[in-house]
This record gives structure tokens, sequence and C-alpha cells, in this order.
């Protein structure tokens, strides 16, 4: 667009194992010029910001920058260009001071020793920069959340850099943080700081950039003077695609009888009032952004956190009977499974074997006075990895870090099929994994539902909700604040419930 | 091909045939039947006390403790029967009780280093560390450093005979082998050691699983210390006190992980093997004793490198 | 929240309190405890100790741990001996003595960085080692070292006993060094997370090198500064002194999972109750025999606070969602 770009990025592709990620990407950002990065969870937008960081390579395309190729093959390649990031993760460590975390890489020293005045001064500016009022003393790990971002900054800023790329940076602030983060933000732009600024809350991007653009799918689908887009039209774009058939035809039909029951589930900082009920042959969708707290409800409704306040129930040999205080093991014997976030972390033992993952949920299923029956569980076994159709050349003893991620999913899925629970909750069931996976992730999902169970499905990708589910629940800020029935089911409305767009959706 | 041999068991087998072939030949003494009953007899309590320690590696835990579980079980044994003014002396029924209460206070000493660890989650070295030290010190201070003599013949018998030997560790390893391979604690006790978060996720009971772990080690610490103290006719305070690195290391050459998840009961015995004819053909070759343990040291830094060698090629690190 | 703040807080002033009661507790227990002299020869007592603690602190605030630290501080106090004995001089065998323990820590740091053994295994094994090495060395016999050695244990500076200049002089240079330097922030940062810190730019296996190396150095010297006030080598000489040196450490605020505590006032501290909890038991003519019990109970304790502390912080530190409303909003 610009001639005189800053930054360009010409025909970019990636793909992992396979799977396209970003298919053609041309972007460009001028010198002082905002652009805001929009686009659904999975649409690229990290996969994209990696590659400009160098911490991946791009499969195909070229990108500029002032003027010259650009090819970073380290994070420091990108710092050295003058390209500085701000994750949503914030990175500083909580023993140092505020000096001492913008300074670490490169304090300023006089033969052995840092020149802390000197340090202390240059923090003194950096902060004045971004109006954040502490001493450069202070230890990091006595600041608010909107104090830590102010600091990383800060420690941006340090490096003089002439792009700044922002991820998600209001996550965690306040309203109160979120104005003055604005202000400074602003401010550097007037000082011709050019910014790539990634959200999810549009009115943020409205406030913020000159230029906006949409990524779906991998691919640019709008891109332009911020004006042109109404948040409406941005929404639009941002789910524009047509329903693809592939979701399996939903066979279950709810019925009255209840599997699990909250009651006004609290934790301080976490969840608040959240209360909820499944049943029989029902499959609940919960959306919501990263961090609206979904994923932490589901761990205190399966014990793996506390909450300080609230009752859950289930349903079992015809009673209701309440959990809050069992533990996980009491928990996965009365029926209950979790498919958690993260395979890796607390989904999968990565090195152990298929076989060993498969059976540790359900083997006291299979076992007499402590003793395993090692051939009935074998026959489970491989009844149920026919059942999810895990890949048949794998076999039983290769370590599951082998397989690709829709396999180990369905390695995680089997091995609490093989319990045959009866509430499943699922989070972020079908993340970083292939199609055909998908499809028989859904596949199975209804099947349970037919047999009786009730499914809770934690998704980011509101098509899929829509695709599988009964009912939609929308978490906000630690809260449930709307709930759709399929009849009422409208990709807009739920996206915009989730956003927390300028048009509040009635419930 | 190469990762896939370092990764068997079977490796240190037959590290142990080539060493037997190579020192064999040139140490004069190794091929006897003698050294043979020797070996033997010094490798079996060596065994029991590392089938326990392989339980709790597969926990990605450690027991350091072990050697002074051994020193204070075997005091406290001694001490009930010694004819030197032990209360059970000349009672018919002492072997079989003594043996029970040093059997008893091994598995309650490994129940607390166990809630140390599962429960008030201290980081496994130093809690067992801390109770290494404690124990050690309350043997030699109960016995004010003295050793005890003269025992009844028949609790010697259960430790000096190879034939009973023989029996109790093939019991105790047979038995925990099966606990390993074909019980839910086992595959639980993987569980944990590979991923304790994704463990507890899938209802593992964490906590009960590397306490019994524990409980275990001290269990098999106390046994050993039952054969030890009848083989060396003495209840001693700093019974097999520098052993320590011997029953970890022999666990780890085995192919135990000290990162957790793998173990086998028959690769702590092929480990415990070799490290035994390491320190029978040294001994042979009558090297001195410091000789010894600077090689020992050696052995076990090897042992450690293997582990750390086969955990990274496993994580697919370079 | 407001209770578990307050709990960090007094977790993190327990050194202090602990100090405070067991002074006491001698105080009222033994009438010549707190007498001048008794304080002072406490103070010259805990330099060795308070030396290798130093050492130890750094490990520690890098999540390691050196389980070799006394079988160093023999070899390097056997190598002097022998040195002294062959009519070598003063200076040149506590500089061997220095070097051969800053040696030991670097092979400590080279299986750490290099082979990524797991640090208490790989010192664990060079605690065997060195031990066996310093045995074989000195033939299992004790040394009696010349009288120059023990007089210059008993030279006062400045009116300063010279122990106490050592102690104060290295853990002080420390201490700078560890608040002052790129080098001692870096420390504290990859403490925290290795993986962090590698990703911001810091070298982290050559200060992990230098810090095992510098353990050693610390270990030697310690070793150097006991011998000046024993005057013997004996085959036991430093045996155990790892587990005072992580006591010590522990006591004065110094966390088993990196990142926390100081050298100076924290490790000093700890090192001067640890010995004062030693010489307490002495003057009241405790069995000898029950000092490794209580000295592994002060260990626990210490290391049980410190994982109660640990764990707290960590429950503190979870992620908040819900973020406080405050008036400005809508």
């Amino acid at each position: 667009m610009q001639t005189n770009s800053l930054l360009e990025l010409s025909q970019i592709s990636k793909g992992f194992f396979g799977i396209p990620v970003l298919e053609q990407v041309t972007l460009s950002v001028a010198p002082g010029q905002s652009l805001g990065l929009v686009g659904e969870n999975g649409a690229g937008k990290s996969t994209l910001m990696n590659i400009l960081g160098g911490n991946i390579q791009p499969d195909s395309g070229s990108m500029n920058w002032t003027g010259s190729a650009y090819r970073p093959h380290w994070p420091r390649d990108a710092e050295a260009a003058g390209i500085a990031f701000i994750h949503q993760e914030l990175n500083l460590f909580p023993n140092l001071n505020v000096a001492e975390n913008i300074f670490l890489a490169d304090f300023p020293c006089r033969g052995f020793w840092i020149r802390r005045l000197e340090m202390f001064r240059r923090t003194k500016e950096l902060l004045g920069q971004v109006g954040l009022a502490v001493s450069p003393q202070t230890p990091v790990v006595n600041l608010t959340a909107g104090e830590k971002q102010l600091v990383e900054i800060a420690k941006a800023l340090h490096r003089q850099p002439k792009l700044l790329i922002l991820d998600e940076p209001t996550t965690s602030l306040s309203e109160r943080e979120i104005v003055h983060l604005f202000k400074v933000l602003r401010a550097l732009q007037q000082q011709g700081m050019a910014m790539i600024y990634i959200s999810h809350v549009l009115q943020h991007v409205q406030q913020l950039c000159s230029t906006v653009a949409v990524l779906r799918d991998g691919s640019i689908v709008g891109h332009g003077p911020v004006e042109h887009f109404s948040p409406g039209q941005l929404v639009a774009l941002m789910v524009g695609r047509e329903l693809e058939q592939h979701f399996p035809r939903i066979e279950h039909q709810p019925t009255d009888r209840l599997l699990l029951r909250a009651e006004a589930l609290s934790q301080p900082g976490v969840i608040e009032n959240v209360s909820l009920a499944v049943h029989e042959h029902e499959v609940i969708g919960i959306a919501g952004l990263m961090g609206s707290g979904r994923t932490e409800m589901a761990r205190i409704l399966f014990g793996l956190d506390s909450c300080s306040s609230g009752r859950v129930s289930v349903y079992r040999a015809g009673e209701m009977i309440e959990i809050t205080k069992l533990p996980v093991s009491k928990r996965v014997q009365v029926g209950m499974a979790l498919l958690t976030e993260s395979r890796r972390d607390d989904g999968l033992c990565m090195s152990a074997s298929i076989d060993e993952n498969l059976g540790v949920v359900a083997g006291a299923r299979f076992t007499v006075r402590g003793v395993l029956n090692k051939s009935l569980l074998r026959s489970s076994i491989n009844r149920t990895r026919e059942a999810v159709r895990l890949t048949p050349t794998a076999s039983g003893r290769q370590a599951v870090r082998t397989l690709s991620g829709g396999n180990q999913q369905k390695v995680v899925l089997a091995k609490w099929l093989l319990n045959e629970p009866r509430i499943l909750i699922l989070d972020e069931p079908t993340r970083g994994i292939d199609v055909g996976a998908k499809f028989e992730i859904y596949r199975l999902i209804d099947e349970l539902a037919c047999k009786g169970a009730g499914i809770i499905i934690i998704s980011s990708e509101i098509e899929e909700l829509i695709g599988t589910c009964d009912r939609i629940i929308v978490m906000r800020k630690g809260e449930i604040t709307n709930s759709f029935d399929r009849s009422h089911f409208d990709r807009e409305a739920i996206l915009n419930a989730a956003l927390h767009s300028i048009e509040q959706v009635p419930a | 091909m190469v990762s896939r041999f370092v990764h068997s068991g079977y490796l240190t087998l037959l590290l142990c045939g080539v060493y037997c072939l190579a020192v064999g030949t040139w140490v004069p003494g190794f091929f006897t039947l003698e050294n043979a009953h020797n070996v033997l007899l010094a490798l079996l309590p060596l065994l029991v006390v590392a089938t326990g320690q392989t339980v709790v590696l597969m926990t990605a835990g450690i027991d350091l403790s072990v050697t002074s579980i051994i020193a204070i079980t075997s005091v406290i044994g001694a001490q009930l029967i010694t004819s030197d003014g032990g209360p059970l002396a000349e009672n018919w029924l002492a072997t079989p009780i003594a043996a029970i209460a040093m059997l008893c206070l091994g598995v309650g000493l490994g129940l607390a280093n166990g809630i140390c660890v599962a429960v008030l989650k201290m980081p496994a070295f130093i809690a067992t560390l801390t109770s290494m030290m404690f124990l050690s010190g309350l043997a030699i201070w109960w016995t004010q450093s003295e050793q005890i003599y003269n025992l009844p013949r028949s609790f010697l018998s259960i430790g000096n005979q190879l034939g009973s030997v023989l029996l109790i560790t093939i019991l105790l390893t047979g038995s925990v082998h099966f606990l390993i391979n074909r019980t839910l604690f086992g595959m639980r006790l993987r569980a944990v050691g590979h991923n304790p978060l994704a463990a507890r996720t899938s209802g593992v009971p964490v906590s009960k699983t590397i306490v019994w772990a524990y409980v275990l080690s001290g269990f098999t610490a106390a046994l050993a210390s039952v054969l030890i103290t009848g083989q060396l006719e003495t209840g001693s305070p700093v019974q097999w006190e520098n052993n320590l690195l011997d029953i970890v290391g022999a666990t780890v050459i085995g192919g135990t992980s000290l990162y957790g998840g793998r173990g086998s009961v028959i690769w702590t015995a092929s480990g415990v093997l070799l490290l035994s004819l390491i320190d029978s053909s040294l001994n042979l070759l009558s090297l001195s004793h410091f000789t010894i343990m600077m090689i020992k040291g050696a052995v076990i830094l090897l042992a450690a490198l293997l582990d750390t060698l086969r955990y990274r090629v496993n994580e697919g690190n370079h | 929240m407001e209770a578990r703040e307050t709990i960090v807080k007094l977790l993190n002033q327990s050194s202090l309190i602990l100090f405070a009661f067991v002074f006491l507790t001698f105080g009222i227990l033994a009438d010549s405890f707190l007498t001048l002299q008794n304080v002072r020869n406490i103070l010259i007592q805990s330099s060795s100790l308070g030396i290798a603690a130093t050492g130890m602190t750094l490990v520690l605030l890098t999540a390691g741990v050196d389980l070799s630290l006394g079988s160093i501080m023999f070899v390097a106090v056997a190598v002097s001996g022998k040195l002294l004995f062959n009519d070598y001089s003063l200076a040149i065998s506590i500089f061997a003595a220095l070097a051969v323990g800053f040696l030991l820590g670097m092979l400590n740091g080279l299986m750490i960085v290099r082979f990524r053994i797991v640090a208490f295994i790989a010192t664990l094994a060079m605690l065997f080692a060195a031990r066996g090495f310093g045995l074989w060395f000195t033939n299992t016999r004790a040394m009696n070292m010349p009288d120059e050695v023990t007089q210059l244990g008993a030279t006062h500076l400045l009116g300063v006993p010279v122990p106490i200049l050592a102690l104060v002089g290295i853990a002080g240079l420390t201490q700078a060094f560890l608040a002052f330097t790129p080098w001692g922030r870096q420390l504290y940062a990859l403490g925290v997370d290795p993986n962090a810190a590698r990703k911001a730019g810091i070298r982290v296996d050559l200060i992990l090198w230098t810090v095992y190396s510098v353990c050693g150095g610390c270990a030697a010297m310690g070793g150097l500064v006991a011998l000046s006030q024993t005057g013997a080598v004996s085959p036991s000489f430093g045996s155990q002194r790892e587990f005072a040196a992580i006591a010590a450490a522990v006591l004065g605020g110094t966390s088993l999972f990196g990142g926390r505590g100081t050298v100076f006032p924290g490790t000093i501290l700890g090192a001067i109750l640890f010995q004062t909890i030693e010489n307490g038991l002495v003057i009241m003519n405790a069995d000898p025999y029950l000092y490794p019990m209580v000295v592994s109970i002060i260990i626990f304790l210490a290391v049980l606070l410190d994982t109660v502390r640990n764990s707290v912080v960590n429950q503190l530190r979870r992620r908040h969602i819900r973020v406080q409303l405050d008036a400005s909003q809508d």
C-alpha cells in the first residue's frame, strides 16, 4: 500500500504437520501507523507474530523491514532490528526490582559494577514515558497487573524500537488501568511509534488503531482504515465463513434427568456465582474468551481447584449426591471426566506408552483385589482404540509423544471412554488437530450423548459449539452472562456476547 | 538403533557378561565357586534395598535415608535379642519378634518420609537427607557408637545362609516385580512418575501413591537390615553407612530413571549384579578402600550420565 | 488474602524469630552463654561455616545444591597440609588449597552444565569420589599442622581476629557481587526460571558454571579457616559440613527453590545461629552424639518453613481473572 513501508509481509504461508495455518498473508505497516489485528482464536494471529519475532520460520513468502529483506532466525534478530513484543503473558522476574527487570540483559556498567544511579535515572525516564509513578527500586512482585504491563512496555521502549507489537495487553487489566494504558500508547503513537495491536476487544482496536486487518483461517479477509468497519462488520468478517458441513448430524435429544448441578460456585478472583445444570443426553457449550474463567470453572467442577462457596452435585444411583468436597479420584469414580486444555501439561504422560496412558483412568475397573486383569484391559483398550479410530499403525508400546496432535487427543478421549463416564467436560477438544480427527471427535461426542452422557464443551470456536451443542452458555470475567438455546443459535450474537461489544445481546 | 539399545534393560546384563569375561581372565580367583558364593551373599541384600529404591525412583523421587534405616533397625533389632541383656534374650520367639519389629520400624520410617514428600511437599532429596542424618545420629546416640554382638543363632541364620537369603530375596523381588507390572498400584506409580499433573487429572491419588512408594522403600531397607545384621553377626549404628551410592547407583545403572516413570526390578537386578562384580573384582585386586570409593563415585556418575542421555533421547531434546 | 500475606511476612522473618528464641533459651539455660567471651567465640567459630555457606547460598539461589562441599573442604585442606609438610610456604599452600577447591567446583559445574546431570546426583557422586581421593591422598592419617597455621588463626589485624576478617571479606564481597553486578542480578533471575532467563538473553550456563566453581572455592576457604582453628586434618575433616552449610543458608532465609536469599545478612546470620546452637549444646554439656540429631531437626524445620512459604507464595501468584472493579468503570 504505502511505498515507504516500515514493515511489509508478502505472501507469507506456514503450515504445521500439513495443516495450513497461514495462507498468503500480505500486510504492511507504515512508520507511525497503528495496525489492529483481529480474528478468532486459531485464526493464525499468534503464528504470524511468532514469524515476525523469529521464533518460527515461514514456509514461503518474504518480509521487508525498513526497505531491506528481513529474515529473523532468533528472537534477538527481531530485537536488533527494532521490533519489540509485549506478550499476553508477562516475562518479568518477581524477585527483581523494576529497574533490574528493564535492564536485565544489558545493565549499564562500570567495570564489574552496575551503575545503579544511571540505571535508576534511565528507568525513571522510561517509567515517565509510560506514566508509571513507582520507584525504580520497587520489587516487581509488589506491582499490580496493570503496573507490570506498563513495566513491560518500559522494558520494550528501553530498546528504542520502531515497531511495538502488543498481544492482548488488556486481558488482566481493570478499566482504569486500560484507560491509562491507552493514554500511554496514544502518546507513543504521537511520537511516531508504529504498532501492531492484537485484541479481541473490538472497541479497543477502534479507539487505538488507524487501520485494521481481519485474519480468518490463516488469510487476511479484510484490511483498511478503521473507519470503514463497524463492529458488526468486523464480527461478520471474523466468523464469515460458511458453516461447512463437517459436523455429524445431531442424533441425541436431551431429557429432564439431571446429571450434574453446580449451584452458585464462587472463588474470589476466579469465578463468581456460577450455576449450571447438565441433563442426560445433553451437550452444553461454553463460549468465552481465553481468561473468561471457563477453564477455571471446569477445573473447579472437576475438583482440581478449590472453590470458596457453592455446591456441586451429580446424579448417581437414583439420587443427587454432593461432591463439592471430594477429591478428583473420587469424582472420577462417580463418572466424571475432564479432557484438559493442554494435552502436554496435564492431559497425557507424553513419554509413557499409549497403553500406559490408556489404562490409567479405568485401571480400577479391571482390577480384582489389586491385581490387574491384563487381558481384559487389553481387549477393552483395543476396542476403545477402534471406537476412537486411533491410527492402527501405532503399537500400544509406542510413546504418546510420537503421535500427531489429533491422535494424542484421541488417546486422551479414549482413556476417559474406557471408564464409561456419565459427565464429560471437554476443554478445547479440537485445538491443534486436523479436520479428520476433529470430525471423529464430534462424532464421538454425539455418540456419547446418545448413550446418555451429559457433556460440557469449552471452545473458542463458536462454529464448533453451534455444530455440536444443545445449549450454549457465554462466560465473561468469571461470570455466566448469556445462555442460548439451540433454536436461538446465532454466531454473531454469541461472539458479541463473548467479546462484550457495544450492543448488548439480550439473554 | 543405538538409542533403542541404550534404552533396553539388557544393556546392563550385556555389560555384566563382558565385564566378567574381561576381568575374569586376568583377576585371579574371580571364576571360583567361593567368589561366586561371596558375590551372591553380598549382592542379595543390596538387591533387596535397591528394589525399594526402584519403586521410589519411579515416582521421580529418591530415598537417601535407606542406609540409616538399615542402621537404626539393625541396632534396635539387635538390642532386643542380644544375650548381653536384651529384653528378649533366651525367649524362643525372639527371632521372629525382632524381625517383625525391625520391619515395622522400617515401614513407619518410610511412612514418615512419604508424608514429608507427598503431603508436606518437601523436595524428596532434602527430606530424605535430613531423615538420613537424623536416623544415623539417633542410631549412634542410642548405642553410644557401640556395636552389638552375641545375637541368637536362629536370627543370624536368616542372613548368613545363602539358601534363606536367596529365598527371601526372590520372594521380595518377585512380589515387587508383580506389584509394578501386574497391579493398579504399579500402573499409578508409573503415571505419577511420568507426569504427576496428568496423573492427578486422571483420578490417580497421587499423594497416596507416593507415600506407599516410600513405605515400601522403608520396608525393603528394614528387610535388608535383617539380612545384613545376620550376615555380619552384629548390630551396628554405622551398618552400611557407605553403601548409599551403591544402592542408588545400581538402580540407575540398571535403567530405572531418576526422572521417574521408568523402572523394573529385573533392570535393577542386573545393575546390582554389575556393581557387585565390579566391587568384587576390585576387592580381589586388593585395591584400597579409597580407590574403590573413587571408582564407585565415577561409576555412579556414568550411570547418571547414561540416564540423562536416555532421558534426553526419549524427550526428543538435543 | 490478607491473612496469607501476613503469613508470608512472618515466614520471611522466621530466621530472626528463631534467632531470638535460641539466644534466649540458651541464655536462660546456661549462665556462661551470654558472656562477651562466649559471644566472641561463637563469632570466631562461625567464620568457617559462614564462608562455606556463602558458596552454598550462591548454588541454592540457582535452585541447585552442592552436596560435595564437605569433601571438597577435606581435599583442599589435605593438599595444603601436604604442601606445608613438604616445606612449601604458607602462601603457596593456601593458594593451592583454593585452586583445588575451585577446580573441583568446576568439575561439578561441568557435570551439571555440560552433561546436564541433576545437581544433587552429580554432587553426591563428587561427595564420595572426592572423599575417597582425599583419604587415599592422606593415607587415612591425621596430619597435625605446624604452629604457624594456628598462629595465623589467632592473629588479629586491627584488633579483629583473622577468621572473622576472612568471613567479612568473603561474605561482603559476595553480597556486593550479588547485589551490584549484572552477574548477581541475573543469578537471581535464573533461579526463578532458567528458561525465561535464557529467553531474556542471560548466559545461564556460564553463570551456573561460575557459581559451582565459586562454591568449591568457598568450601576450600572455609576449610582453611577451620584448619587455622583446629590445627589438624583428620580423615573426617569437613564431613557433613554440606548439611551445616545448607542449614545456615536456609536458616538465613535462602530458598531451596531458588531466586531468594542473601549472603549478608541472611546466610551469615544463619551460620551464626547454627554455630550458636552447637555452642549452646557444648556449654550445656549435651551428649555430643546428640548434635547430628539436633542439626537435622533444625534443617528439617528450616526446609519445612521454606516449603510452606513457597507453596503459599505460589498460591498467591495464581492468576486472577476477575479484576477488582474500580470507581472509574462505567
